[in-house]
């Protein structure tokens, strides 16, 4: 069985392609105006033969950068009469309250083409104004006739209790204009609060006509070539779905990218036996935090995408701007800091000697010796000391330091950074960090673990093998996945157990008969989230409810879970005695990989057998060099020692030491 | 920064920063009035053992003043040092360093190994205290009517809980208890958390450096405030506002600022304001200071400097007592917002004269309240939203529209939220209003309307507002904005309300809250024409005002 994942990055197109024991792993440049040629040109250059592909999957920024670059569809957006200002007026604050000429993020959907319909349904469903459908017919008659959209969001005030409405709208739109892509919220984003819901249609909308011409060329190239294998697509929630689904609901991909990544880390470590982690990918410009329970990635409840909230299943993934290209500075104050600023990729940090003046936190390495230059990416890249001592000479002086002392105060700051990350997405959700191995990947990662892991209390960390392309090997890691959510107010009173039994199994007929209409078959594994709080508050906590024993799960029980939940949340309400409901509930559905793919560094390197000078925490001291491929599996190592391959370094401080398991992974304790 | 490390420093006081905003964002998500919980009025933030505020929660401008001010008046009677684990100081008294009652301010202390090492403070504006109405009493004449008062005090968790004296005391006093217990209580975890983040910190780089660190960001802030204070011309700059009315006469309330910059100090003297009034509209002190403060924060230093004790060491604000803005006890101070905003205003146009390119014209800027009410069977509902409207243009861009003011910053309440939650008003139009700005170079912000039918009689609406009558003025040849007012539809027959006011509803009242735009910056004639014609393209300008404006060349457009 030939599988290949093929993810397009914003620099570089990385492919992992996997047969038997046999791996390919590549980079290509990406192709930014055509991001499909870029996939394409993976493949051929990794000599993927395209026709035996059995299992194709596919993860793209091509939503992101639409809706970054402002590129997507034209789109009109629909709404009850009344509140056709709902995407301009959003929440009525400001993200920057001291900020005189603060501007809100600006809408996908211009004022111009915001339409209102007569209708209005009430919070219980109740129809309180029937739909005026003349003036639906008046709207596909008139703008949406003209104007030359190619979609149309609907949103319709409380549609989330009662999709009736949307749903006639749609229809009555589609049988004047059938070549015009009809979105509503209630298929989108079930659940109340109607700027982030229209928002998050609008998004849909948006996106929709790009990844459906853009899906069709790249099959239509991939066909052309004798493809005839199973195309699927990564989605946001960290699972794939069958481009066919893709085709359905595109807003599903806005955060792939970070999700591919994470799922693939949860899966390389899941069966080396390490199910509960903290993942971070350190690339060029950023870092990528996800906490992993259970062997699962967890969903956030809200996220957004350049100002603009995003109401769907996204994997929690926190980001910083802490990476290799991230800028030392000083600010107006006098306070050292790293990032979030970036030298990007061109011209980059000042030691790639492409003509970078700003100090950054690679430079920072090759200084205090953590990167060798002649050894970095494997010694394809040139690397200029003179040039990064030169750009961190003048914070040396301001701080009376010595060159090496400030680049590694910056490091610290970066590395403290990445720290604040994973605080959000451990100790800030009630988790601790301490019951969590940590799993660096990305070319940077590996080079910093260590030290966060010590700030953070964590005593384990895993460093997966071929570390710089995990992202796209997560693609082929990842299981096929369709989430539902349903709003259903339910207080928690004796009795109520059949409502909340009869709820889950509607859900699950629904995904199953999803799953089928895209053409996946087998047994689906479910998992229910109900989401839960308080009568009165406004924001629910998640409580997992245990599918295999919900025939007996008393209304007692779930209280139970609850509270805990809630206490560990907010560090009150436990035994409040008060009342509780249940808001909605959240259905995944997964049909799980039959194996999994390994990704191993089989091939036997020599040793380096050389030193490095580093100097960190204000001690220098020579630090031995290996080849991470010289460790044989088994193989034991101790810090300090930094281990390099072609994607990245691992640094292994004093007090650390480890071995390599059976799945190539470096599997590092703390051991003083 | 002399002994502290630099980035001991930079961990440090950047997690007591993530550490406030974790405590900001549990407080919201765990509240359960919509005023918290929804519209987000609460502040939050971490106090050295001083009570100076080191880091906040960047929430609502005006509370975190007050934070320090509160927190001193009871460390004066309750000393710090003689604190125990599970007490905590809360205060709501506008005459002890607070600003209204309904801000009520709790501090829990932080203790390390026996000794307080700091607070973990927050505030939430709660949704009725009791007093003559409920949510708001637009009508008092003194403090005793407008709720219960909280002195400052220091209370034990003990007292606390469903059994505890202390909340049994607050519970009898107010209108619903079950939203403002709970808030209270979303309260008390906040600053658990924050508190808990203290502690770890501590735990790991000892109590010393913490409190090292702590210092260093207050004189870090002091460094940038003095940084930016030289940049500005020494002299004497004087600026004026006024409010609509006190809701009794039809005389404006003036406004006067003095700023005097010397060297790296600034002060701002508010001599010559009108003596304190009858109704709500007093200003205590405190609040008089928050708003002097924040306006010279927000025009002379860039937004990412910390609000701290450290920003006022260079700021001086005085006002003569029994003025507006120094009121004697025992005034009425509901609506001390509105001449906090006039004194935003008057600070603004005085520095207009000195720092033109870092100043923007008036806004709306008013907090503009109605409360419904009703009593039924079951009791009290009460439905208060907080709105501003649009904001003034700045020198290069236009005002936002439809907007909470620069000292407030409020969300709404979602529609569907309101749906959900109150069966006697609802929601019928939340909409922009075309040609509400003050056109200029740049223009201000739209204003709005919220448009509300009344669904059952008896339902009770108090009010306050401003900018009813007195424009915001444009700066530089700017034009002032629309002024907002609030009408009350009853059958074919249409009544205004004052800008305060209440009024009794009856089943099928629409009631709409127009929020005024913002005012213009420089004159119309230098607009961009590509902004003009994006106006007219996207309904924010009509046909009609373009032609009056541009004349010709709105023509041209066309």
């Amino acid at each position: 069985m030939l599988r290949a994942g093929v993810e397009v990055g914003g620099t570089f197109t990385d492919l992992v392609a996997v047969e038997g024991g046999k791996v390919i792993v590549g980079k290509v440049p990406s192709v930014p105006r055509s991001p499909d040629e870029g996939a394409y040109n993976a493949l051929v250059a990794g000599a993927v033969p395209i026709d035996r592909i059995d299992d194709l999957v596919h993860g793209s920024t091509v939503a992101t950068n639409a809706v970054l670059e402002r590129k997507g569809a034209r789109i009109a957006f629909i709404t009850t009469q009344g509140f056709r200002d709902v995407l301009g007026l959003q929440r009525h604050d400001r993200r920057s309250i001291y900020d005189l000429s603060y501007q809100k993020p600006a809408s996908l959907a211009p004022r111009r083409d915001c339409f209102e319909v007569r209708e209005r349904i009430l919070a219980d469903g109740m129809v309180e104004t029937a739909l005026d459908e003349v003036s639906v017919m008046r709207l596909a008659d008139g703008p949406l006739a003209q104007a030359g959209y190619d979609a149309v969001a609907v949103c319709l005030l409380n549609a989330y209790a009662n999709p009736a409405h949307e749903a006639r709208v749609a229809e009555l739109i589609r049988s004047k204009l059938p070549n015009l892509l009809v979105t509503c919220s209630s298929d989108v984003a079930r659940e109340f609060r109607e700027y982030e819901r229209a928002s998050t249609t609008v998004l849909a909308a948006y996106v929709q006509p790009v990844i459906a011409r853009y899906l069709e060329r790249f099959e239509g190239k991939l066909k052309g070539a004798g493809f005839h294998g199973k195309f699927s697509i990564m989605q946001s929630s960290g699972g794939r779905t069958p481009a066919e689904g893709m085709k359905r609901n595109a807003v599903t991909a806005l955060f792939s990218g970070p999700a591919a990544g994470a799922t693939g880390a949860a899966r390389l470590a899941a069966r080396a036996g390490y199910r509960n982690l903290i993942t971070f990918d350190m690339g060029g410009t950023s870092t990528d935090v996800c906490l992993v329970v259970d062997g699962e990635p967890q969903l956030a409840s809200e996220t957004e995408i350049d100002g603009l909230p995003v109401r769907t299943p996204v994997l929690d993934i926190v980001s910083v701007g802490a990476g290799g290209g991230s800028v030392v500075w000083v600010d107006d104050g006098g306070m050292l800091r790293a990032g979030p600023r970036s030298t990007g990729a061109d011209p980059g940090p000042a030691c790639y000697g492409r003509g970078g003046t700003l100090p950054s936190v690679t430079d920072a390495h090759v200084i205090r010796g953590t990167i060798r230059p002649k050894a970095f990416l494997g010694g394809r890249m040139t690397i200029e000391r003179d040039k990064a001592c030169s750009v961190f000479a003048e914070l040396a002086s301001r701080f009376g330091m010595s060159l090496e002392e400030v680049a590694d105060s910056a490091i610290r700051i970066a590395e403290a950074n990445i720290v604040r990350a994973i605080q959000i997405v451990s100790t800030e959700r009630g988790h601790d960090p301490r019951d969590y191995a940590l799993l660096p990947f990305g070319g940077a990662g590996p080079l910093h673990a260590a030290r966060i892991a010590e700030d953070l209390g964590i005593r384990t960390i895993l460093v997966p093998p071929c570390a710089g392309v995990i992202s796209a090997y997560g693609l082929l890691a990842a299981d096929y996945v369709h989430h539902e959510t349903a709003t259903r107010r339910i207080e928690l009173k004796p009795g109520v157990e059949d409502e909340i039994r009869a709820a889950v199994a509607e859900m699950q007929a629904r995904a199953a008969q999803r799953f089928q209409e895209i053409g996946i078959e087998g047994n689906p594994k479910f998992d229910v989230t109900a989401e839960m709080r308080f009568v009165g508050q406004a924001f629910e906590v998640p409580v997992v409810l245990p599918l295999d024993r919900l025939d007996k799960l008393t209304v007692a029980e779930i209280g139970d879970l609850f509270e805990a939940a809630h206490e560990r949340l907010y560090r009150h309400g436990a035994a409040g005695r008060k009342r509780i409901e249940i808001v909605a509930f959240r259905l995944g559905a997964a049909l799980p990989l039959e194996a999994l793919p390994t990704i191993a560094s089989p091939e036997s390197v020599g040793d380096i057998a050389e030193t490095a000078v580093v100097t960190e925490r204000k001690r220098t001291f020579d630090c031995p060099v290996k080849a991470r491929a010289s460790i044989p599996l088994g193989g034991k190592v101790a810090g300090p020692l930094l281990l390099e391959d072609s994607t990245s370094t691992i640094y292994v401080p004093e007090g650390w030491g480890g071995e390599v398991d059976q799945w190539y992974n470096l599997v590092l304790r703390r051991v003083a | 920064m002399k002994n502290v490390d630099p980035v001991d420093y930079a961990v440090i006081s950047q997690s007591l920063i993530a550490a406030a905003r974790e405590m900001g964002a549990k407080l919201i998500r765990s509240a359960y009035s919509t005023i918290v919980r929804e519209a987000r009025d609460c502040s939050a933030a971490i106090l050295d053992r001083h009570g100076n505020v080191v880091a906040q929660a960047e929430l609502i401008p005006m509370q975190l003043g007050p934070m320090a001010t509160t927190f001193k008046a009871c460390a004066a009677l309750y000393p710090v040092d003689q604190l125990a684990e599970g007490d905590f100081y809360i205060n709501n008294d506008p005459f002890e360093g607070g600003q209204h009652l309904p801000d009520i301010f709790v501090f829990t202390p932080i203790f390390v190994d026996g000794q307080v090492v700091g607070f973990g403070a927050t505030t939430a504006h709660h949704l009725d205290l009791g007093g003559g109405a409920p949510g708001l009493n637009s009508l008092a004449s003194d403090i005793y009517q407008e709720g219960f008062r909280i002195p400052p005090s220091r209370y034990s968790m003990r007292d606390w809980g469903e059994r505890g004296m202390f909340q049994r005391l607050v519970a009898a006093n107010i209108r619903v208890p079950d939203q403002t217990i709970g808030d209270l209580n979303a309260q008390f975890a906040a600053n658990n958390t924050g508190a808990g983040r203290v502690h770890e910190l501590c735990r790991k780089y000892g109590v010393a450096t913490v409190e090292a660190v702590m210092a260093e960001l207050l004189d870090y802030s002091e460094r940038r405030v003095r940084a930016a204070l030289r940049a500005v011309p020494n002299g004497v700059y004087l600026g004026e506002d006024a409010i609509d009315d006190d809701g009794i006469t039809d005389t404006p309330l003036v406004i006067k600022a003095k700023v005097t910059v010397k060297d790296e100090e600034i002060e701002i003297d508010f001599a010559g304001t009108c003596d304190q009034v009858q109704r709500n509209l007093n200003c205590p002190y405190s609040s008089t200071i928050s708003a002097a403060l924040s306006c010279v924060k927000a025009v002379l230093t860039s937004p990412d400097i910390p609000f701290n004790e450290g920003l006022k060491r260079p700021i001086k604000v005085t006002a003569p007592y029994g003025s507006l803005l120094n009121p004697r006890h025992p005034a009425p101070v509901r609506a001390r917002m509105e001449a906090g905003y006039r004194v935003w205003n008057a600070v603004m146009k005085a520095l207009a004269q000195v720092v033109p390119d870092k100043v923007i014209a008036c806004g709306n800027d008013t907090t503009y309240v109605g409360a419904f009410s009703h009593l039924g069977p079951n009791g009290y509902k009460i439905y208060l939203e907080v709105f501003g409207g649009g904001y003034g243009a700045s020198p290069t861009v236009d005002g936002c529209d439809g907007v909470d003011g620069p000292l407030s910053n409020c969300a709404n309440a979602p529609i569907e939220s309101l749906d959900m939650d109150h069966d006697f008003v609802r929601v019928l139009e939340y909409s922009l209003i075309p040609d509400s700005f003050g056109a200029g170079a740049t223009r201000g912000g739209l204003g709005f309307v919220r448009r509300y039918e009344v669904l059952k009689d008896g339902v009770e609406l108090n009010l306050y507002a401003d900018r009813f009558r007195i424009a915001p003025d444009g700066l530089f040849g700017g034009e002032p904005g629309m002024p907002g007012a609030c009408e009350v539809k009853r059958g074919d027959r249409t009544f205004r309300l004052k800008s305060k006011d209440r009024a009794t509803l009856e089943k099928g009242d629409v009631v709409s809250l127009i929020c005024g735009g913002g005012a213009g910056y420089g004159p119309p004639e230098r607009r961009r024409r590509e902004l003009i014609e994006r106006d007219l393209a996207e309904g924010y300008m009509t046909r009609d005002n373009a032609r009056r404006l541009y004349g010709d060349l709105a023509r041209a457009a066309e």
